[in-house]
């Protein structure tokens, strides 16, 4: 019953003094907003992370060998560092001893890439490409579709064409209102025809593949190879997650047997999943949310000390309505309920604040990035918990003080 | 209810019974006895005034009757129950129940409707919400206020303010209503009209203790307990009969 009357008098105290009231709550509103927003976006590219970029870039149940790992987990040291950079670089042998260690693989292909100065039609240019010389079958590993014309095939491959499938940011470029199949480009000194355009892929990450061209294997390693290896990738990829696990293990021990090396030895080859990546991924996420609770509690103190201080004054404000109170009846414990309930209420209401606004933040980013704003309801119950332990906790000492008055005194007071 | 009822249940119950009451404040080094062994009986629907010069005690044994505080020395007997020694909650819990309070400067809620500020009392009760309201309605209906329920106090007028604050001290149908003072912040017109009020409640059967240093006041009552220094000083039986013995 006194709970509700504390609610009630929260809530008309926040509605008659709104300026008061948002200076009151600043604290808790910017905890609890930068607690959601964090979480929003965080979860928002999680999700994003593990649905879209991981799988584009690696693909779903596929394996890739390099030479050394692309991928910084901040955890290796110095001294593998430099023995990766001390493995040996992959060959044209080495993608045989893959193939023939994972005969049942769904799809198989080999590239290397590099990037390049300049593509151009007629006098259009576009700068900053990549140039990717890949085995047949590359493009379906990745899950690039092209859009019109068509990807390359063994053909190409075999008799060495120099036909090139190119990226929509490159078509755009090159081809604005034309159609570029059939056209000739230029790279570098040299001319080859457009087959091909992959669907737009867009997105924060997208435009490895939207500025990429596409050439056979062969006509890449002739025309533009210039470091020494002849394969950067080896890609592997398998109908599920229990075969790719079964086939990673099979191409390690290939490979280890193959290159002579002892038990105990470590590889001198490195085997990039997408689950690497996400590995990657998860520790920055942990990283951000073991930073949140230090950043959000500095400013929960700080709003539950301002609560706390409005408390002590509201208190002070209202003795004689304590001596009422007492005098037809409130025991002290009702006292002490109804000015819990009324901290806690204005903690929850700038709690409340606080997620819509969090969430407001969340939407803006999910506007202008690619990625979705994702708010959890366990964001939403934590930042609720946490506004109704602000306000009791900073509710105890003020509302102590209120139920310990006595009524005698209270009532004579102005 | 007529004369004669009001004589047969008046007569009859002793509602407050005080036996040496004590109380002392400590102001410094010097002990001060607000009340100094106080023996009085009141009983059921006797209209009272307790009258004395201020330092008499009169507060004192006003605040003691109303369970607000706790005596030094001796017993009170309210409504059959040892009120010394009890915590301050189960004194809570006779507040609320036994005793309606009418102050001087009426005390009500500020920005509370004069429903709400009735509704006060049972809300500590533990009342549902529906009955509290037709009790707070009928009670407002008492005092001739039923078409104010939604005022909040400075929309009434002092006498209503204080007819509120009499609703209020009824509502719970307390044994005793304890008025201090109620008329010191009203106008000789409005206080004649307060005094009706008691009356009539009287008449229906309340019991009234009122302090006041008016004498034209504390003609209403039909007994005038007087204090100095913390002591009784006399008992002035106006009416047929009904003095209780000290």
């Amino acid at each position: 019953m006194f709970v509700l009357e504390g609610i009630w008098i929260a809530l008309q105290q926040v509605w008659a003094h709104k300026l008061k009231s948002a200076f009151t709550l600043v604290g808790v509103i910017i905890g609890i907003t930068f607690l959601i927003a964090v979480i929003t976006v965080v979860e928002g590219m999680n999700r994003y992370v593990q649905e879209d970029f991981a799988g584009s870039l690696f693909g779903v149940n596929t394996f890739t060998v390099v030479r050394r790992s692309r991928i910084s987990t901040g955890a290796e040291t110095e001294e593998r560092r430099r023995e990766q950079a001390r493995n040996p670089d992959l060959t044209l042998h080495d993608v045989e001893v893959v193939r023939r260690a994972v005969p049942d693989a769904w799809r198989f292909a080999y590239s290397s890439d590099r990037g390049f100065d300049e593509v151009s039609y007629r006098d259009r240019r576009r700068r900053n490409i990549r140039l990717i010389g890949a085995s047949e079958g590359y493009e379906a590993l990745q899950g690039w579709e092209v859009n019109r014309g068509r990807g390359l095939t063994p053909l190409d491959e075999r008799r060495g064409l120099k036909v090139a499938v190119i990226g929509a940011e490159i078509e755009e470029k090159l081809f604005p209102g034309l159609d570029p199949i059939g056209k000739e480009i230029r790279i570098g000194s040299q001319r080859f025809e457009v087959v091909g355009v992959w669907d737009k892929q867009g997105g924060l990450f997208g435009n490895i593949r939207d500025a990429s061209i596409l050439l056979p294997y062969s006509v890449y390693r002739q025309t533009f190879a210039r470091d020494p290896s002849d394969v950067d990738q080896i890609s592997v990829k398998m109908r599920s997650l229990e075969e790719m696990n079964a086939a990673q293990i099979a191409v390690e021990g290939a490979l280890r047997s193959d290159r002579g090396l002892r038990p105990g030895e470590e590889n001198s080859f490195w085997i990039e999943t997408s689950s690497e990546l996400l590995d990657t991924w998860d520790k920055i996420v942990k990283v951000l949310f073991a930073a949140i609770p230090g950043l959000v509690s500095i400013s929960l103190v700080v709003g539950g000390i301002v609560i706390m201080n409005i408390m002590l004054l509201s208190v002070a404000g209202r003795v004689r309505e304590i001596g009422i109170r007492k005098a037809v009846g409130a025991r002290r414990r009702d006292i002490l309920i109804q000015f819990l309930a009324e901290s806690s209420t204005l903690s929850i209401v700038g709690a409340s604040i606080g997620i819509l606004l969090g969430i407001g933040i969340g939407k803006g980013v999910e506007a202008f990035t690619p990625m979705p704003a994702s708010v959890p309801p366990w964001g939403i119950a934590l930042a609720l918990t946490l506004g109704v332990l602000v306000g009791v906790g900073s509710g105890l000492y003020p509302a102590y003080r209120a139920a310990k008055q006595d009524p005698i005194v209270a009532l004579r007071s102005e | 209810m007529n004369g004669e009822e009001r004589m047969q249940t008046s007569a009859r119950e002793v509602i407050i019974e005080t036996r040496g009451l004590t109380k002392l404040y400590q102001m410094g080094a010097e002990t001060i006895h607000a009340l100094a062994g106080v023996d009085m009986q009141i009983r059921r629907n006797e209209y009272i005034a307790i009258m004395g010069p201020s330092g008499s005690g009169k507060s004192t044994l006003m605040n003691l009757i109303g369970c607000l505080d706790t005596p030094t020395d001796g017993e009170y007997i309210l409504n059959g129950t040892p009120v010394q020694g009890l915590d301050d909650d189960e004194l809570a819990r006779i507040r609320n129940r036994e005793i309606g309070f009418v102050f001087q400067t009426f005390n009500l809620l500020p920005r509370a409707s004069a429903l709400h500020n009735v509704e006060l009392p049972l809300i500590y009760a533990g009342i549902p919400a529906k009955q509290r309201q037709e009790k707070a309605r009928s009670a407002l209906a008492r005092v001739d206020l039923a078409d104010r329920t939604h005022h909040k106090p400075n929309e009434l007028s002092g006498g209503q303010r204080q007819r509120v604050a009499i609703a209020r001290a009824l509502v719970n149908d307390p044994s005793i209503l304890l008025a201090d003072e109620p008329t010191g912040n009203l106008d000789s017109k409005t206080s004649y009209e307060i005094m009706n009020v008691f009356e009539e409640l009287h008449g229906s059967g309340q019991t009234i203790i009122m302090v006041t240093h008016e004498h034209d006041i504390s003609e209403h009552a039909e007994r005038v307990v007087t204090l100095r220094d913390g002591l009784i000083e006399s008992h002035d039986a106006k009416a047929d009969g009904l003095m209780a013995g000290v």
